[in-house]
């Protein structure tokens, strides 16, 4: 994300120019604007325009309109994320307080107006203008009729391709259907490889399956771009790493993010220190459950003893439109900041933020066990 | 009937105790006497049936129903059929019960069909047919749809149907709702009950044909099962001598000799390669009692859910350990070992009787002290998981030396031991009870796409009978198809009855419909197709706690798919199986519990009441197996 000019005051109003260069930096636009802020950018209006004769004409315009946001969407396939709002720019075309849609998408600069900057909105910024820390790993997940291709990256975690075949079984007549059968599987799985990963974009490539998929992929993968010499690949061969995993269900990406060999080169990413996080979480819980608890009627009654040492949280809960639960939730994290605890707010795009989501969103690590937690209704 | 056994401290148990408590003493009577006076009724019952053939779709439909099957056009000259059947049932006729308590008695049907599977096929029979009388004089008023959907809590059924003057009548109604009601997709609702099976369905017990017997093969990673497996079909002649020393050839000059018999097993290269089974093998062969199916399932951590896959049709089990010194303690080790997985999973199959092979006796010197060390070990070990003392044989023997296989052993070692040898011990396993009168049932195992719109599947039937020419469905792609031919063990034959192992070779359908894990059905009793449903299970050993949300995999007979826990329901007491608290925020290990689980794709389920092998749910999650469980109701089917 590139930060074009910056003017604000902390906790104060002001605006902030940007532009996204990529699929990430949409994402943290999108956490970043909430109703009630107002963005301005260049996009096409179809306008109306009486002719001489008295005919309608709808001409598209090219003009630089500023709304009131209403509501955000992110479109997570097609990397583009809609503002609808009421305009508050004075314009020739468009009166004040009609609804329009922006469509912001990469490379295609906004500014951001807030009324207020809070610490969250601002570290959230200072994160996305951080050259380096880009996770960007591909990941092939397979097991055998199974294939997953996921590209992780900074914040966001995207499916790119699912490739499900029925593959027969290796037995009697049929072992030949077998081999058969696996290799356009693989096939498949090749070609997608081809088209979704980038070796200019991405840090490395991981192969991981159950059993023996992934040796016989690779060996697949190697034969086949020495045959079609595929540069690409051959090229990049030293950046192919092996894995195993115990399926071929998404959920087994957490195993992919766990390896030691993936853990080294994606240390200081935001993936790998939120797996990190909530890997601490389960086992605390599983060894010592009055430690650790979830839900925000549990977590802020543990906030309120000043017990939280670790708070995990999805950044689904800031992007609520009250602006009291926000408010509340801002607070929560900037007094444990205070008291000397640690936050992390996990991308709800990525497999760990999802399994955090699905546990209500919040959930934290205690410095001492609350045992009388347990009777109060979650 | 082995399978009426009381098992034991078991989950598998708490469910059944609950059904033998409730409905033992209430129903016996009642069943006795329907069964007596519904006996005159199938000859007549039988004659008259006619069927009559659709215009559009030319499908032969049966007299009571009044529309297509298929194509749901409504039968031209509206005949109702009820007068002329109603004839042949005025013995029978009591008060017909009116609509309200056939939809209320169907609720409880449920209860009734699980009695109904512990009885001698005899009795459902009748039960059915005086049933289909009692269901066509109402045919036109209702179609049950009554299902699990609106499980009630198990309570006895007989005094609680409201306005039921007659006891009799009492029963009748209910035992004419007898049993699971299917809810169809795009056809009518037609109650199992109504299910006639047709005399080539019911075997007849011919004295010298051998009955079908599916036996697994289990055990830690290279304790020598696939060797087993090839040694067996050796011997009992099964691969000629010729095919053996083609094999010893190969595996010599690859580099593994000691793998020649367990080669006649795992084909492909791979496995070859590797020296591990990685899918179940299946193989045939003939012993003095049985025609026995071996499978032959991998051992390795990677590949349990192919053993699940394989292991779902077993109805006995060999678990092989290797007695060797180290290797038998990896087996059984808590955190890894496959011994005491597969026990665990075997277990929770509904098999109960198992054989432990105790292998490499040679590699210890044929030592009592070995062998009774690993009986006591694992015997403890098998004891907790459900099995009972006398149904575990225990045998030493060494399958590369061939000693304790099918002859009593020639060596002098192993003189101290006095039971039974391999094929004895198999021989006098006892076959489990088959369903041969319900509705047909073949989970899939394995499919081959033979040429366009010809497809070949594999599997065990659960229930009924199949032969070719029949129309059969293929959930959940809901695809009707007709069976062209039948193989089993590669040689055609012309009816295959529960408990067979065999491969259907279907007609009209496309390779992608039809996948492991389908099931194919009648056309008129379709299998429930679900994407949550709401299950009991006990959890395992688990190091992280599961909590909502948390992701499994969910593996059910032959189908696997990505699961969530979506709500935990309550805690329930392993004993009495009442509910010690609601909604907990966790489950620890060894904890009872019902959940709720939302499944990533459709998924072929029965409820485990109505059908054990279609209702059992292995949860797995990291490389281990987390949970064991059973269906209790369905909540979504469609996404």
């Amino acid at each position: 994300m590139k930060i074009v000019r910056r003017d604000l005051t902390r906790n104060g109003p002001g605006s902030v120019k940007m532009i996204p260069e990529e699929a990430d930096d949409l994402w943290i636009a999108y956490n970043l604007i909430v109703a009630g802020d107002s963005v301005m950018a260049v996009t096409v209006r179809k306008v109306m325009r009486e002719a001489a004769s008295g005919g309608r004409d709808a001409e598209r315009v090219k003009l630089k309109l500023e709304i009131n946001v209403e509501s955000v969407e992110y479109d997570k396939e097609g990397a583009v994320l809609r503002i609808r709002g009421k305009n508050c720019l004075e314009n020739e075309h468009v009166k004040i307080g009609a609804f329009h849609t922006l469509e912001i998408d990469v490379n295609r600069a906004f500014v951001l107006r807030k009324d207020i900057w809070d610490s969250l909105a601002l570290d959230v910024i200072h994160q996305a203008s951080d050259p380096n820390a880009s996770a960007d790993l591909a990941v092939v997940l397979m097991q055998e009729g199974l294939c997953h291709i996921l590209l992780i990256g900074k914040s966001i975690t995207i499916t790119r391709a699912r490739i499900e075949t029925s593959i027969p079984r290796k037995h009697g007549p049929a072992v030949a259907g077998y081999d058969k059968a696996l290799t356009k599987f693989f096939e498949n799985i090749l070609l997608a490889f081809l088209k979704h990963v980038d070796f200019n974009v991405v840090r490395c490539a991981v192969i991981a399956s159950p059993g023996f998929t992934k040796d016989q992929f690779h060996k697949h993968l190697m034969l086949e771009a020495e045959r079609r010499q595929l540069r690409s690949v051959i090229e990049n061969k030293s950046r192919i790493i092996l894995v195993h995993t115990t399926s071929g269900y998404k959920h087994s990406l957490r195993e992919v993010l766990d390896a030691p060999n993936v853990m080294n080169m994606i240390k200081d990413t935001k993936a790998a220190q939120e797996v990190r996080g909530l890997k601490d979480f389960f086992s605390m819980l599983s060894n010592d459950p009055e430690r650790a608890c979830y839900g925000p009627k549990h977590v802020e009654v543990a906030h309120e003893r000043m017990a939280i040492q670790t708070l995990l949280i999805t950044d689904e809960l800031f992007r609520s439109s009250d602006v009291a639960t926000r408010k509340k939730y801002v607070n929560l994290v900037d007094s444990i900041k205070a008291s000397g605890g640690t936050v992390h707010i996990f991308s709800s795009m990525h497999v760990s933020g999802e399994q955090l989501a699905q546990l209500t969103g919040i959930a934290a690590i205690l410095r001492f066990p609350l045992p009388d937690l347990d009777d109060i209704e979650m | 009937m082995p399978r009426k056994v009381n098992y034991g401290v078991d989950y598998d148990d708490d469910y059944e105790d609950d059904y033998n408590d409730d409905y033992d003493y209430d129903y016996d009577e009642e069943v006795e006497e329907n069964g007596i006076t519904a006996k005159t009724m199938p000859a007549k019952e039988v004659r008259s049936a006619k069927v009559w053939r659709c215009p559009i779709c030319t499908y032969d439909n049966e007299d009571s129903m009044s529309a297509c099957d298929i194509c749901g056009i409504l039968r031209n000259p509206l005949v109702k059929s009820n007068i002329q059947i109603n004839d042949v049932a005025a013995p029978f006729k009591f008060n017909v019960p009116s609509p309200d308590d056939l939809v209320s008695s169907g609720l409880q049907s449920l209860k009734m069909k699980s009695k109904d599977n512990q009885r001698d096929t005899n009795i459902p029979v009748e039960l059915e047919l005086s049933a289909k009388d009692q269901e066509s004089t109402s045919a036109s008023v209702t179609r049950q749809r009554g299902n699990g959907v609106n499980e009630k809590d198990y309570a006895p059924t007989s005094g609680s149907i409201p306005g039921m003057p007659h006891r009799n009548v009492n029963t009748e109604a209910m035992s004419s709702k007898t049993g699971k009601v299917e809810k169809t997709i795009e056809r009518k609702t037609a109650s199992i009950s109504d299910f006639t099976p047709e005399t080539w369905m019911i075997p007849e017990t011919v004295d010298g044909e051998l009955s079908q017997l599916n036996l697994a093969i289990v055990g830690h990673v290279d304790s020598g099962k696939s060797t087993l497996s090839g040694r067996l079909l050796h011997l009992s002649g099964r691969i000629s001598q010729k095919l053996m020393h083609k094999y010893e050839k190969e595996a010599k000059q690859q580099g593994k000799g000691s793998f020649a018999y367990a080669w006649a097993l795992d084909e492909s290269a791979e496995e070859r390669e590797r020296g591990i089974t990685m899918t179940v093998g299946v193989a045939f062969f003939t012993s003095k009692k049985y025609h026995i199916v071996l499978l032959d399932s991998p051992g390795h951590r990677d590949f349990v859910p192919n053993m699940i896959s394989g292991a779902t049709q077993a109805d006995a089990a060999i678990l092989v350990v290797d007695a060797s010194m180290g290797s038998f303690e990896a087996g059984i080790d808590a955190t890894g070992g496959q011994t005491r997985e597969h026990a665990q999973l075997i277990r929770s199959f509904g098999v109960d009787q198992i054989i432990v092979l105790v292998n490499k006796m040679d590699v210890v010197g044929y030592s009592k002290e070995r062998f009774d060390f690993v009986k006591q070990k694992l015997g403890t070990f098998l004891r907790t998981c459900g099995f009972k003392e006398s149904s575990i044989s225990w045998v030493p023997a060494s399958v590369m030396e061939n000693q304790n296989l099918v002859a009593n052993s020639s060596d002098s070692r192993l003189s101290w031991y006095r039971g039974p040898f391999l094929m004895d011990a198999i021989d006098s396993l006892q076959l489990p009870a088959r369903d041969y009168s319900k509705p047909l049932q073949i989970p899939i195992c394995d499919v081959k796409s033979q040429s366009q719109s010809q497809v070949s599947a594999c599997g065990k039937l659960e229930t009924g009978a199949i032969r070719p020419g029949l129309k059969v469905l293929v959930m959940p792609s809901k695809e009707i198809t007709t069976v062209r031919s039948l193989e089993r063990d590669s040689q055609p034959c012309s009816i295959a009855r529960a408990g067979d192992n065999v491969t259907v070779n279907l007609q009209g359908i496309e390779g992608n419909r039809v996948t492991a894990g389908s099931v194919i059905c009648h056309p008129d009793y379709p299998v429930q197709v679900a994407c949550q449903l709401e299950m009991k299970i006990l959890v395992l050993e688990i190091s992280t706690p599961i909590v909502i949300g948390s992701q499994l995999e969910f593996h059910i007979h032959h189908a696997k798919e990505a699961a969530k826990i979506v709500k935990i329901l309550s805690l329930l007491d392993p004993k009495a199986g009442k509910v010690t608290k609601k909604s907990p925020r966790c489950l620890l290990s060894k904890q009872n519990a019902m959940v709720e689980v939302a499944l990533q794709g459709p998924v072929c389920v029965e409820e485990y009441s109505s059908c054990r092998a279609l209702g059992r749910v292995f949860l797995r999650a990291s490389g281990r197996t987390i949970g064991l469980g059973v269906v209790t109701q369905i909540i979504k089917t469609e996404n």
